[in-house]
């Protein structure tokens, strides 16, 4: 104990370390070994040998381009739709909730309490092309027969947006409910058009939301595949797509592990950009 | 949750109304389609990839070296790991085999039975570290496809056995088809569990012709009206093999060149296809969104229970025939115990008794007059009309002549296999 209160300042990372830990057992080590894998070459049967072949990167990033660049749009179109969606849900039921805030909260991680996995495959049975939906409004000729909506952009889009709703309405719903409605009255107080409080005060108040979220549906959005495996066709495939069948179908574990590496740089990249855009306007205002 | 393609099956199940063979198995997890999505969660699969050592690894080298010795001969210990494919074998509501009970009965030898095959190519990346360091796989008895069949007996993961003295059954019940097959010559390495055949399946309620040729799946002069309702398989060994048939190519003898051309084929047919499947080509066909596409023969034999008006055809330029085969992986530790095995299900009676519960194509013809007593013997009409569609089907005991139209797939080496699955890529995934 002595010790210990002699080098006071060492309590703080003493705390850290568990999580530390964590990090590098699960995270560091791992992001090594995909490192070290992305740089050899061979093959499952007769072995891999690191061969430090750095040409993979610009040679994945060539091949895969159209679907690097199709999953960062998808992951743009996905973001803005579910905070289009989201924010109206989490700011009706942070502002308007009254005694059924829980219950609405609970409706909307409900869908958690299925596997999305299912959750997905049902949307195909559901939307088949001569399904109960769209069978029906065929025969009632509401629909040319040639109508379809799975195996398009739209529907991987929306299977997306759906999947990943929650996780934008949550983050947005702390940050709203946390928004005291005393400074939406003072502001109504100070002639303030309900408009003019929504844009100058709640929005702003709750720009910490709206980050959390979006980046919470970016990220997972860009390196989905199964919507895109389950609702989509051979136009819609995703960067992760390919990484799954590189990975698990062809065994070529380099070339996977390269474009995983990318995709993770790509990533990383946008989130910064977004970032500096952000800071920039909260400092313009 | 492991594996997508249970769930799939478990809805499609719970979805599909009156269904009669509900309690039999709805569709093999043909994982032949490696139903991506599944697999990829599998985390064997993941950690097995995450395990190649970096630094000289020297995997693979170590393997042929040990012994060319053949097993067999032995009394066996009394313990067989089996492992298999889902829903590949006779089971009860319990999940009780009676095969696997009747061959604890007559050999004494205690069945470790594990459904742990989902796909070729994961299972071999769960086993392949394992083979390659020259120690036991932990599996004396695995069943395979024949592809897969070929790439471990060049990489020297499979034990060498006399057919002769070891399975004599087989010598004596298997037809002929089955016998020295190209993949392994004598069948030295490798006996059938169950085979069936990669064809052409087609819904007449929303195709006006009769589909009789591949060119009626692949030439875009044919299949524009069909557009966006034409079915692919996501298999590399599959597709390339079929469209090599198209081209009038024997798969066994395909150059690189004539898999570029089947990749242009495949390229010009892309936009008129709707999706590459796995084994939910199923159920594409049976809701309507596909009218005509790739199948595989067992899928439509239970398909056809709901909708006898669904037919695979084996066209004229012929079909591919599969071989799922039993092997024993190097270094088991009861590879006489798997011999048994083996030689137990080449007795007409019990090669009935799993071939009426997974129907596809049985290896043993005479299996056939079984399974018609069976249904002599059926305590009720139901069971009696089940047996002898089973019995009477050609997608279970197909002629000798459509036999003599299939072919098999082309053993790839590690080369053709990186080219094949890059030009098949550029088809799938654009």
């Amino acid at each position: 104990m002595g010790w210990l209160r002699r080098h006071r300042s060492i309590i703080p990372y003493l705390f850290l370390l568990p999580g530390g830990l964590w990090l590098i057992v699960f995270f560091v080590l791992p992001l090594l070994t995909t490192l070290s894998v992305s740089l050899q070459e061979g093959s499952l049967g007769s072995g891999y040998r690191l061969t430090f072949n750095f040409a993979i990167f610009p040679e994945s990033i060539m091949r895969w381009n159209e679907q690097f660049v199709r999953s960062l749009q998808y992951g743009l179109i996905v973001t803005i739709l579910t905070m289009l969606i989201g924010y109206p849900m989490a700011y009706t039921i942070a502002f308007r909730g009254g005694r059924y805030k829980s219950a609405l909260l609970l409706l909307v991680i409900m869908p958690f309490f299925t596997s999305f996995i299912i959750r997905t495959i049902s949307w195909k049975f559901i939307l088949a092309d001569e399904g109960f939906v769209l069978g029906t409004l065929k025969d009632w000729g509401v629909l040319d027969p040639s109508f379809r909506l799975l195996a398009t952009p739209m529907a991987v889009i929306s299977g997306i947006t759906y999947n990943f709703l929650p996780f934008v309405v949550l983050p947005l719903y702390v940050a709203l409910e946390r928004i005291d409605p005393k400074l939406i009255e003072a502001a109504n107080d100070l002639y303030a058009t309900r408009r003019q409080a929504f844009l100058k005060v709640t929005l702003p108040l709750s720009m910490p939301g709206v980050f959390a979220a979006s980046l919470l549906s970016f990220i997972p959005a860009v390196g989905d595949y199964l919507n895109a495996e389950l609702l989509g066709s051979r136009q819609t495939t995703m960067i992760g797509n390919v990484i799954q069948r590189l990975f698990l179908v062809n065994n070529d574990y380099p070339q996977a592990s390269a474009l995983s590496l990318v995709l993770m740089v790509g990533i990383l990249v946008s989130i910064f950009i977004y970032m500096r855009v952000l800071r920039g306007q909260e400092l313009g205002t | 949750m492991h594996d997508e393609s249970s769930i799939e099956r478990a809805i499609a199940r719970a979805l599909r109304p009156g269904r009669r063979l509900s309690r039999r198995r709805f569709l093999r997890d043909s994982g032949r389609g490696a139903i991506v999505a599944g697999s990829a969660l599998s985390l064997p699969a993941i950690l097995a990839a995450c395990g190649i050592g970096p630094a000289g690894s020297t995997a693979g080298s170590a393997a042929p070296s040990a012994s060319n010795k053949v097993v067999g001969g032995g009394e066996p210990a009394g313990t067989l790991n089996f492992a298999n494919w889902p829903l590949y074998i006779d089971q009860d509501d319990n999940g009780k085999s009676e095969t696997l009970r009747m061959f604890t009965e007559a050999t004494g030898i205690e069945v470790n039975y594990d459904e742990k095959i989902e796909d070729n190519q994961s299972f071999f990346g769960i086993i392949q570290p394992a083979l390659a360091a020259g120690e036991d796989t932990g599996y004396d008895l695995m069943v395979i496809t024949d592809w897969l069949v070929g790439n471990m007996l060049r990489l020297g993961f499979l034990e060498e056995f006399d057919v002769a003295t070891s399975v004599p059954n087989f010598v004596a019940n298997a037809a002929p088809k089955y016998h020295d097959p190209v993949y392994d010559p004598d069948n030295r390495h490798s006996v059938p569990w169950q085979s069936g055949l990669t064809a052409m399946a087609y819904n007449p309620a929303l195709v006006s012709e009769e589909i009789t040729s591949l060119k009626q799946l692949f030439d875009p002069a044919f299949i524009e009206k069909y557009s966006g309702k034409i079915g692919m398989f996501t298999e590399m060994r599959d597709t390339m093999n079929l469209t090599l048939l198209y081209l009038g190519v024997d798969p066994a003898k395909a150059t690189v060149a004539d898999a570029e051309r089947a990749r242009d084929v495949l390229m010009a047919q892309a936009p008129y296809v709707r999706g590459y499947y796995g084994n939910d080509f199923a159920q594409g066909l049976a809701d309507g969104s596909l009218a005509i596409t790739m199948a595989w023969s067992g899928d439509i034999f239970q398909l056809q229970f709901d909708n006898p008006d669904l037919k695979l055809v084996v066209p004229e330029e012929g079909a591919i025939l599969w071989v799922d085969n039993m092997t024993i992986p190097k270094g088991a530790q009861h590879p006489n115990d798997a011999l048994a095995m083996m030689d137990f299900v080449y007795q007409p009676e019990i090669a009935a008794q799993i071939t009426e519960y997974v129907n596809y194509i049985c290896p043993v013809p005479a299996a056939q007059e079984v399974i018609r007593q069976h249904a002599e013997e059926a305590d009720n009409q139901d069971d009696a009309d089940y047996l002898n569609a089973v019995a009477d089907s050609e997608l279970v005991f197909p002629s000798e002549d459509m036999l003599s139209r299939t072919y098999s797939y082309k053993v790839l080496d590690e080369d053709e296999e990186r080219q094949w699955n890059e030009l098949f890529g550029e088809v799938v995934q654009g």
